[in-house]
């Protein structure tokens, strides 16, 4: 059936869908080439609409074990041609069947090129997807009720309830900052042999210095989001007491913990092909990442015991901050393993902070 | 780091003659690299053998060596040049194995050169078999089951040992030559024979097959500071067992889910590493068991490759400059992306399109060829295709290949029809499902067939192992073809039916007009109206490196169905330049030469240009050659479409080959200009009884000829003009199907073969002047003067293909008198036809007459040789004259004859076609060219020989066996030989005639009388030279098979009488004097004659 994503600026783009559905969100696109099912099923983009500038989405099907969480997140997917066929041995099933299961409209047949392109020129935009209003003006009416909705947080939805173990039983005991983390960062952890206590997004500093963890992880998450400023007092008084690792929007709450500020980009850093590397040298790493918002540079100027330690070499945002002193690392990238089950260099950097 | 100042001279070794395996993709990245080296100041010094080469230009390089590329012109250059660094990884396997022979050998050492972009460790880790091993096997990277065998009895030995099927693959071979599939023990032992031959090294991988697997391969490039990118992934769409250079390839990889994504990006960096290139690329190729995901690595290229090439084409990265850029020592971060314009190198390029290859095959050349795809490469040529969906990518692609087929099938060309798949009987089942099994170049099609024949997809994964994610694209594209049929019009005049959205999603999945205008009965005008009328546009969407997350600075386009037209058409002057597609025999890089020239020229005069084509491997389709590049086929509706959005003030058709020619008619009855010479004198020189009435008119001679359409007509022409007679179709290139046909008897069968190519045009016949002299002459003219590029006379008598014969620039025999008529000749024909341009003219001389033969008013394949003999641009010169300029303001008036001599061999592929025999005709077989220079024709002709790849002999024995008609040439030649050392072996008829002239000769016994005959002792490595001159035209069996053998065990050879004689004054003068070495640049110094127009 016909589709629409309408954007808050009244553009438009007419796409197909295969039920009938309607939902709104901020719209971002992603450049990476595959992983679809990790992408949805990331509670970092929590009631986003993800387009994807790959045209071609679902060639591999999909199988629980890709998935980055037990839900798909974003509130709906846009692309250019849904395949109608998956091929991997390990796929379970199609990605259509996946999203049936999860109830997450996926439009497609759209212009997924112009519409990045508009995005990249207009910067973050609010859209609808929908196959049951066309009119323009009643689109906007949703998106503009949709915008002074009052402001909640996900962070309940997306945390942990209450505090769960995970890893190895016998490892050093690391707690891990629940803001809507991802398989992905639990799987390395655990690698790396550590005994894991995550816990729900509210925990305070006392309750997680009383389990005795030998560091902290503040994990990735929804980004932007009015809940995480109370985050970050609830942790401020751990800084210098425990080794931490903030990794996307968990850098971004170490940062704000700190005493910097962010800001917003014109056009996320969403993809996998991003360049980082230590100002001034030549030696860097091709990253993942997914964020809207950057520390801002001014104001970690004020603060001596951080040094940057790894900026976009596009267009030179901080992507990786670290102070020796109050060993604390913050990764502004997704520090995702590198292949089979290597362990990130960043998070092995970590590790070697945890006394013995 | 900054680039490294502690050397300052960089000699770059090019990849030499167009071969199967190694085309002009070397010279794309040559090109590229020679301007990245210039960029960074840096003094560069060029060897390459390939005259027809953008690099080998003067301006590309500081020195321009065009002379044979082995380690002893390589030393003579290296001693005079005295390089500090010698950059190896561009120029294909020739140069890495270059470099690797001349460290062996100890040349760097003694001169003090080093080898950037892959060290000469790096090199010899990935190139030897147990080197590489051993590296994979410390890093823990499987491969598959293997062993190096250097005989026959160790290759069994292990092969046994690891089991049927066994892959074969000789050390140090070009694209897998020589290699194979042994399913038993008979095949092992035959290809390991075979194999251990091949080699230069001697040395045989026996390996566990793991034919069926997915085939994978990564772009891969790392700097001094250990930063490692991907350029892109690709996935083979034929599995394992065929050669990627024959697969269909599709960019990036389909069907890998993250995790297998970064797993294999994580063997890829270990794999550089360990292999140690530390400012340059790799090419890497896995293979990946499809049901339970094991990897294995199969190679690694450890330079510029033809992958990397279709990799940079496919993504907009520049893998040679920014290689080039790392090899002196810069890091990635500091070599800006060009494309973008604001971003560094140091990223990976990311896609919003899918990528098709598909290559182009020549076995239509080589009958006797089997027509099966293997590990050993057979492909001359591909297409690359950009569609925002794999359906839409595969339909361009297969009109891309420029076969006369329109898409996937479905219009009108299909061999098997739809009635007969409807119903098919069990025969025709088998036939589908053999062609399928068995890879070869019909297999697309055969999947269509057994898609509509009933097939389930997976069925046919069972037999082909194509991945089932492609075989349901491809029934999605028969399903939609389907549909678009059931509103098929009843007459074809009636008005289409088609609703717009069917027909929008038939243009989105590619289908190109004729294939709709096939399925809807009506024509392909009526087809584009009703897309006009009911606005379905087609639309440019940019190859920009990031998938649109930055505003490129200079990207290139591709046509889709999309809702936004990215086209960056602007109001100035511009002109459209139409390439010649994929490279097949006959059209090459000659012509890309031409194209980029063109692209020059253009920009020196200050308009625009756009280039138009699909093969990415040349120059031309490199990002920065014109002003816009569109990646599309060379068909009509896709040519107008880009015409409809630039609006140019004309085309440019000469250029392209044989591809813009033909559509030339076509553009201009659609009101485009043509510029240069006119449509109509094009038509001229193409109809032969326009062009009958022209010579009558202007009083030459040609030989007498007559139109036929039927076996009955041909006999009577035949009879007429008497026999020998030359048998062609019209509208060809390459002398496709063009046969000497010397009786009755053997007519008919030629004439059913040309009328099958020929199509609905008339076959032609013409007296063949038996003995004759050909010469070719290349013109310029602006319409007012016309001057001479060069007259060149081949070595061969009358009846061997132009692009297959030697030639010689300047002439060598010709006398005054001759040559004045010819120059009569050609400057009466280019006033006629209002040559506004270049022309080519192909002429006969037997009993001091000039015949015309053939009159090409494009450019030829001997523009870019006689541009660089003569040091005169003529392409570009020809592109300002078509856009008003004349030769007198431009200050060529005046034909060049300089006092050095060039000669132009070719170079054969008949080492892919085992068996086939070697013998030349009108029939163009070659794939490439090289060119010999030194101031006498001796030395220049055993400079070609060599560089053509013949082991010319310097002492040894010489097997003779010669035609009666040439047995009284034969005696002169054989006494030289004698005397220069040589010891004669003769078949027993040649013998005689020897012995009677006092020159005794040993004789060997007929192939089945006796042995050892010639076939052992050429096995044995005895004999250093074959002089065999054919006994007629349907060859002896004898002979074939010592001709094939030549080939296997890569002896020298001639099958011509002046052939032989050259070759024997150029060993006389090889052990007289040591060939000496002179750059391009000496040569266009010396003082040249100047021959005024009368």
């Amino acid at each position: 059936m016909k589709a629409i994503l309408f954007l808050e600026d009244r553009k438009s783009f007419n796409a197909e869908s295969d039920f009938s559905a309607e939902c709104l969100g901020e719209v971002i696109i992603n450049t990476a080439v595959v992983g679809y099912q990790e992408m949805i099923t990331d509670p970092a983009n929590a009631e986003k609409i993800l387009v994807f500038t790959y045209p071609l989405i679902g060639n591999y099907g999909c199988a629980s074990k890709f998935s980055e969480s037990t839900k798909v997140w974003v509130s709906g997917m846009v692309m250019k041609e849904k395949s109608k066929i998956y091929s991997n041995w390990q796929a379970k099933s199609s990605l259509d069947d996946f999203l049936k299961a999860h109830k997450k409209p996926a439009i497609y047949n759209l212009d997924t090129r112009t519409l990045t392109v508009h995005l990249r020129e207009k910067g973050p935009l609010v859209g609808i997807i929908s196959t049951l209003e066309f009119d323009h003006k009643k689109l906007l009416d949703k998106i503009n009720k949709f915008k002074q909705q009052p402001i909640k947080s996900l962070l309940p939805e997306v945390s942990t309830q209450k505090l769960v173990s995970l890893g190895k039983p016998k490892g050093k005991k690391v707690a891990v900052l629940d803001l809507g983390v991802t398989a992905g960062l639990i799987k390395q952890l655990g690698t790396l042999g550590f005994s894991l206590k995550v816990f729900p997004y509210n925990a305070s500093a006392k309750q997680i210095l009383a389990i005795k963890p030998k560091g902290l992880v503040v994990s990735s998450g929804p980004e932007n989001d009015c809940g995480l400023e109370a985050v970050a007092q609830n942790i401020q008084p751990l800084i210098g007491k425990l080794p931490m690792l903030g990794v996307a929007t968990g850098s971004q709450v170490l940062a704000i913990a700190l005493g910097a500020r962010l800001t917003r980009l014109k056009l996320g850093h969403r993809g996998v092909n991003y360049p980082v590397a230590r100002p001034g040298t030549f030696k860097g790493e091709i990253t993942v990442q997914n964020h809207e918002y950057a520390i801002d540079n001014n104001s970690l100027r004020k603060i001596k015991e951080i040094k940057v330690t790894a900026h976009n070499l596009n267009d030179h945002t901080i992507e990786e901050i670290e102070s020796k002193k109050l060993k604390i690392i913050a990764v502004a990238y997704n520090p995702v393993s590198a292949g089979f089950d290597q362990v990130n260099a960043v998070l092995i950097k970590f590790s070697k902070l945890l006394e013995k | 780091m900054p680039r490294r100042k502690d050397f300052k001279k960089v000699l770059m070794i090019g990849s030499g003659p167009i071969v199967i395996g190694q085309a002009c993709e070397f010279d794309y990245s040559g090109s590229q690299a020679c301007k990245a080296l210039r960029e960074e100041g840096y003094f560069t010094i060029l060897v390459n053998s390939n005259p027809a080469t953008i690099m080998t230009d003067p301006g590309m390089a500081d020195v321009t060596y065009i002379e044979p590329l082995n380690v002893e012109v390589l030393t003579k250059i290296i001693a005079k040049e005295r390089p500090d660094a010698l950059l190896p990884t561009l120029g294909g396997q020739t140069a890495l194995n270059l470099a690797f022979f001349l460290m062996k050998q100890g040349v760097l050492k003694k001169y003090k050169v080093e080898s950037i972009g892959a060290s000469v460790e790096a090199i010899a880790c990935a190139e030897d078999r147990d080197l590489f091993k051993q590296a994979m096997q410390e890093i823990g990277v499987d491969m598959p089951k293997s062993g190096i065998a250097t005989s026959v009895k160790e290759g069994m030995k292990i092969g046994l040992g690891i089991g049927f099927p066994l892959i074969l693959r000789p050390a140090y071979c070009l694209g897998g030559s020589g290699g194979g599939i042994a399913y038993n023990k008979e095949e092992l032992e035959r290809l390991l024979s075979k194999g251990i031959e091949t080699s230069p090294v001697h040395q045989v991988l026996v390996e566990q097959s793991v034919i069926g697997w997915k085939e994978i391969e990564f772009e891969v490039m790392r700097d001094c500071a250990d930063n490692v990118i991907m350029i892109t992934s690709m996935e083979n769409i034929d599995p394992m067992g065929v050669h990627t250079g024959d697969s269909i390839v599709v960019a990036p990889a389909q069907t890998l889910t993250p995790q297998e994504y970064t797993d294999f990006v994580y063997l890829c960096k270990k794999i550089i590493r360990r292999i140690g290139i530390s400012g340059g690329g790799a090419n890497i190729q896995f293979g990946q068991n499809p049901d339970n995901g094991k990897i294995v690595i199969i190679e690694v290229n450890p330079r510029l490759s033809r992958s990397s090439a279709l990799a940079s084409k496919a993504t907009g990265f520049p893998i040679a400059r920014v290689a080039t850029k790392l090899a002196i020592g810069l890091t990635l971060p500091e070599v800006m992306n060009q494309v973008t314009g604001k971003t560094t190198s140091f990223f990976e390029p990311t896609i919003d399109y899918c990528v098709f290859k598909i290559c182009r095959f020549t076995f239509e050349k080589f009958p006797h060829a089997e027509k099966v795809l293997n590990t050993s490469m057979k492909a001359v040529g591909e297409a690359m295709s950009i569609g925002r969906n794999f359906k839409e990518a595969l339909q361009k692609g297969m009109r891309s290949l420029e076969t006369k087929r329109f898409g996937f099938g479905a219009d009108g060309r299909d061999k098997i029809t739809d009635l007969m798949l409807k119903d098919p009987d069990v025969l025709l089942i088998k036939q589908i499902k053999d062609k399928i099994r068995i890879p070869n170049d019909d297999r697309l099609f055969y999947l269509r067939y057994a898609l509509k024949a009933g097939l389930t997809v997976d069925e046919i994964f069972a037999l082909s192992h194509i991945d089932r994610w492609f075989l349901q694209n491809m029934k999605q594209l028969v399903e939609l073809e389907d549909k678009i049929r059931e509103q098929r019009n009843k007459s074809v005049d009636d008005d289409l039916q088609i609703p717009v959205e069917l027909l929008a999603q038939a243009k989105a999945d590619g289908f190109s007009d004729v294939q709709l205008a096939f399925l809807l009965n009506t024509k392909e005008a009526k087809v584009k109206q009703l897309r006009k009328k009911s606005n379905v546009k087609t639309v440019y969407k940019l190859v920009d490196t990031c998938a649109g997350e930055f505003n490129a600075r200079q990207p290139y386009f591709y046509s889709t169905q999309e809702t936004k037209d990215e086209a960056r058409s602007s109001k100035n002057k511009k002109v459209v330049i139409l390439g010649g597609g994929p490279n097949r025999i006959g059209q090459g890089i000659e012509f890309d030469y031409c194209c980029c020239h063109a692209a020059y020229a253009l920009n020196e005069e200050g308009v625009e240009s756009i280039m138009v084509n699909c093969n990415p491997e040349t120059v031309s389709t490199d990002y920065d050659t014109s002003d816009r590049l569109y990646f599309e086929p060379l068909t009509f509706e896709d040519i107008m479409n880009i015409i409809e959005v630039e609006k140019p003030l004309g085309v440019i058709v000469q250029f392209g080959g044989q591809t813009p020619i033909n559509l030339a008619v076509a553009l201009r009855q659609a009101g485009v200009n043509i510029l240069g010479t006119s449509s109509e004198s094009i038509d001229i020189a193409e109809d032969r009884k326009r062009f009958k009435q022209m010579i009558d008119k202007l009083g030459l001679l040609q030989p007498n000829s007559g139109t036929v359409f039927t076996f009955a007509e041909a006999k009577k022409v035949a009879n007429e003009i008497g026999y020998p007679v030359l048998v062609r179709p019209s509208y060809v290139l390459g002398g496709r199907a063009m046969e000497i046909v010397y009786e009755q008897e053997l007519l008919e069968k030629f004439i059913l073969e040309a009328a099958e190519v020929s199509g609905e045009h008339p076959i032609l016949i013409d007296k063949f002047l038996e003995d004759a002299i050909e010469v070719d002459v290349d013109l310029i003219g602006d319409g007012e003067t016309f001057v001479i590029g060069g007259i060149m006379e081949h070595i061969e008598q009358a009846g061997v293909h132009s692009g297959d014969a030697a030639m010689s620039l300047p002439t060598y025999t010709l006398g005054p008198d001759i040559l004045k008529k010819l120059r009569e000749a050609s400057y009466r024909l280019a006033k006629e036809l209002n040559i506004i341009g270049l022309m080519n003219v192909q002429y006969a001389v037997k009993d001091a007459k000039v015949y015309v033969l053939e009159v090409n008013p494009r450019a030829s394949r001997t523009v870019p040789l006689v541009s660089k003999v003569i040091g005169v641009p003529l392409a570009k010169l020809a592109t300002k004259v078509m856009l008003g300029k004349k030769l007198k303001d431009l200050g060529f008036t005046d034909e060049v004859i300089p006092p050095y001599v060039a000669v132009k061999e070719s170079v054969f592929p008949f080492n892919r076609f085992p068996g086939v025999d070697v013998m030349l005709g009108p029939e163009m077989k070659s794939t490439g060219e090289v060119m010999g220079i030194d101031m006498d024709f001796a030395s220049a002709y055993i400079k070609s020989q060599i560089a053509a790849g013949q082991n010319v002999p310097k002492s040894g024995n010489v097997f003779i066996s010669v035609h009666d008609r040439d047995k009284r040439d034969i005696v002169s030649i054989a006494k030289k030989l004698k005397d220069l050392g040589f010891k004669i072996f003769a078949s027993s008829g040649t013998a005689s005639v020897l012995e009677k002239n006092n020159i005794s000769a040993k004789v060997l016994p007929k192939i089945n009388e006796g042995r050892p005959n010639i076939l052992d002792l050429m096995k044995d490595g005895k004999i250093q030279m074959v002089i065999n001159t054919p006994s007629g035209r349907i060859p002896r069996q004898d002979e074939v098979k010592i001709r094939s053998q030549v080939i296997l065990y890569n002896i020298p050879y001639t099958t011509t009488i002046f052939g032989a004689q050259a070759t024997v004054n150029g060993i006389e003068m090889l052990i007289k004097k040591d060939l000496s070495v002179k750059s391009l640049q000496e040569y266009h110094k010396m003082k040249c004659k100047k021959v005024k127009i009368d």
